[in-house]
């Protein structure tokens, strides 16, 4: 349910709610005015009918003791009980009779009211009623039958709901599509954030609303990632230029000591100040190249030569080369390589297993072993290289890819070793979008695990 | 064999220089890209070690514009090691490329297979009827039996072998075997080529009267 915490939908939740709430709100309001307007509209009719009826009472002539006597002229009796009239209907009492007068349409049980009675309209159940008590014993009252008032009542409330559900569903959709406008900013912010976050440093957000919030927010962004794009840029630069500029003085010194070693120098005093400036020198050049290598891994511009290649059969091309090493320190080495097929460059993985597998021999104990294995499981193939060591310190485990970081800080090691061999085989690793690991402990050797995807 | 050997730092010319003379080659050094141009121009190399950061004229120019005329092989020194630099060197009509920093028997080995190459020759070992040269070894034997030749005579008859079947004028000897700072005597030539008859047979070096020497 991580969807509903998005933005996106507690906007579309809260704007929904609020439409739903105003329209209900609108809609009863519109529904009590409309109500009462009917009501009073109703009211006023029953009340004029009611003076109509006040003025057929009559006193009869000559009666003592005084009487009063009901007749509805013809005229006024289309009032009632027809036509457009047909839902209207009255009941006259007199002297408190029992047999009220009542047109032909008037329920039977009405009672009458009493003369306490202050309001002149009652609604009983359906019906709606007029009356005036013009003396003691005497009422006139005027009804209606609502019920065609409260079905239309009704109507209008469906009409209402209708309307309304209609709008609200056309917000929400267009609230829908709205919120998602608004909020496409901030999804590319953050695909190219992530992009950037996965090393392609040339990732920019493109932003066509400058003026806005998030347009400022994308130009401070897009400006971070270029200042950042060029300390990278700068620093492979850099250390490719240092590398470069390196070349022709180690070269000068590699030609001077090798000329000097072809001169056949009896001396061999000077025959070792020759080899060790060669030694120095090819020393040298193994860091510098190591270096570039680094620095264009860094600045990703590795030529992208991926093809399905088998680690099983490049391991054991790397097997070979290191046999002869393995075999003069006798540490045998046992190999179960089965088929690990991935995508990559077939000539930096050798690298990095050589890198591997040499540093397996080296950091051994005479008569020592070295395991290596491949394997495929589920998409990812995975290299293993495991030897009898003294192991690498807990202190020193996490730091073991860094740059010139060396476990052994005597620098004991043969001309070749640079103390970048590790790095590089994790930069290369990762550039293949897999990882490198080390598990070890002291005495019983280390383990370096690379996985590489499918 | 006549080298030019372009390059700019002067510790690294010198001691190619050197070692180059060492080898047998006459040597000829430029230390920036319009010398070396005019150089390669004037005079037929049997091949040119050009560096490519030169100061006045680069090292792609140099080779290119030397491509409008001259087939020299050419070998590329340079620190630029990035394969689209070697890409690039080897389109414009370098014959080889070679990064530095290099060991200098690989230099060497590959200046001989490219000028073997310029030669129409693809093995290191020439066999001429009886006489058999080894280009790598700088080695030569007749009828199996080894034969001590001086550093210079090797060079005279390395030439006439991988020219075989050419007839190479005095003039063009004098300037594949000997650089521009040797003050060389007219007749040394002849000493030479003296002392090979002498070494390999009357008949394996053929004197042409008016054109030059030989070997069929």
């Amino acid at each position: 349910m991580r969807s509903f915490q998005s933005i996106r939908w507690r906007l579309q939740i809260w704007y929904g709610l609020l439409l739903i709430a105003a329209l209900a709100g609108f809609g009863a309001a519109i529904f009590r005015v409309e109500s009462a307007r009917q009501f009073r509209q109703l009211d006023e009719e029953l009340q004029r009918r009611v003076q109509v009826l006040a003025k057929s009472r009559h006193p009869v002539p000559n009666a003592r003791p005084p009487r009063q006597q009901f007749v509805l002229l013809p005229e006024n009796s289309a009032l009632f009980d027809q036509g457009g009239a047909a839902e209207f209907y009255y009941v006259v009492w007199l002297h408190g009779g029992d047999a009220p007068i009542r047109s032909s349409t008037a329920p039977v049980d009405i009672p009458m009211p009493q003369n306490n009675t202050a309001a002149s309209v009652r609604a009983r159940g359906t019906l709606r009623e007029a009356f005036l008590l013009p003396a003691p014993g005497d009422c006139l009252l005027v009804g209606h039958r609502t019920e065609r008032d409260i079905a239309e009542s009704h109507h209008l409330a469906w009409w209402l709901l209708i309307a309304g559900g209609g709008v609200v569903l056309l917000g929400l959709t267009v609230g829908s599509y709205l919120v998602h406008r608004a909020l496409k900013p901030v999804r590319d912010i953050s695909f190219a954030a992530q992009k950037v976050a996965t090393g392609d440093l040339t990732q920019r957000i493109a932003s066509s609303t400058s003026g806005s919030e998030l347009g400022q927010l994308v130009n401070v962004l897009n400006s971070t990632f270029a200042r950042l794009d060029a300390a990278f840029t700068q620093q492979a630069h850099f250390t490719a230029d240092a590398a470069h500029e390196l070349r022709t003085p180690v070269s000068v010194i590699l030609a001077q000591a090798q000329y000097g070693l072809s001169n056949a120098c009896e001396n061999d005093e000077h025959r070792e100040v020759f080899e060790a400036s060669q030694r120095a020198a090819n020393r040298m050049r193994h860091l510098i190249d190591s270096l570039l290598d680094l620095a264009r891994l860094d600045a990703g511009q590795e030529s992208p030569d991926r093809k399905p290649c088998d680690l099983a059969t490049i391991a054991a091309d790397c097997l070979e080369l290191i046999r002869p090493m393995a075999t003069a320190r006798s540490i045998q080495i046992h190999a179960d390589l089965r088929s690990a097929i991935c995508t990559g460059d077939a000539d930096r993985l050798a690298q990095v297993i050589t890198n591997l597998l040499t540093n397996a021999v080296h950091y051994n104990y005479d008569g020592g072993e070295v395991q290596v294995s491949t394997r495929h499981d589920s998409g990812i193939a995975t290299l293993v290289v495991r030897n009898t060591g003294p192991g690498i310190t807990a202190e020193d485990l996490p730091r073991i890819f860094e740059r010139f970081y060396r476990a052994d800080k005597a620098r004991t090691g043969s001309a070749g070793r640079t103390g970048l061999g590790l790095a590089i085989a994790k930069a290369i690793v990762q550039s293949h979008g897999g990882s490198i690991t080390v598990t070890s402990e002291l005495e019983k050797g280390a383990t370096f695990t690379v996985s590489l995807p499918n | 064999m006549r080298l030019l050997v372009v390059e700019d730092e002067p510790d690294l010319l010198s001691v190619l220089v050197r070692a180059a003379r060492k080898e047998g080659y006459a040597v000829d050094s430029a230390a920036d890209g319009e010398e070396a141009l005019y150089k390669a121009e004037s005079t037929d190399y049997d091949a040119i070690v050009l560096d490519i950061m030169l100061p006045r004229l680069d090292g792609w120019e140099v080779l290119s514009r030397l491509r409008k005329t001259k087939a020299t092989p050419v070998l590329i020194l340079t620190a630029r090691d990035r394969s689209t630099d070697r890409v690039r060197g080897l389109d414009i009509g370098a014959d080889d490329y070679l990064v530095k920093p290099f060991d200098i028997p690989e230099l060497f080995a590959r200046l001989r297979a490219i000028i073997r190459r310029g030669a129409n020759q693809s093995r290191a070992i020439l066999e001429l009827g009886e006489v058999r040269i080894d280009t790598a070894a700088r080695t030569v034997t007749r009828n199996g039996k080894p034969v001590t030749l001086t550093a210079r005579e090797y060079v005279v008859l390395e030439y006439l072998a991988l020219h075989r079947g050419e007839v190479s004028s005095r003039t063009t000897l004098y300037e594949h075997l000997f650089d521009e700072d040797e003050a060389t005597l007219s007749n040394i030539l002849d000493v030479h080529i003296y002392n090979l008859r002498k070494k390999l047979g009357q008949d394996f070096i053929v004197t042409r009267r008016g054109h030059g020497y030989c070997i069929e």
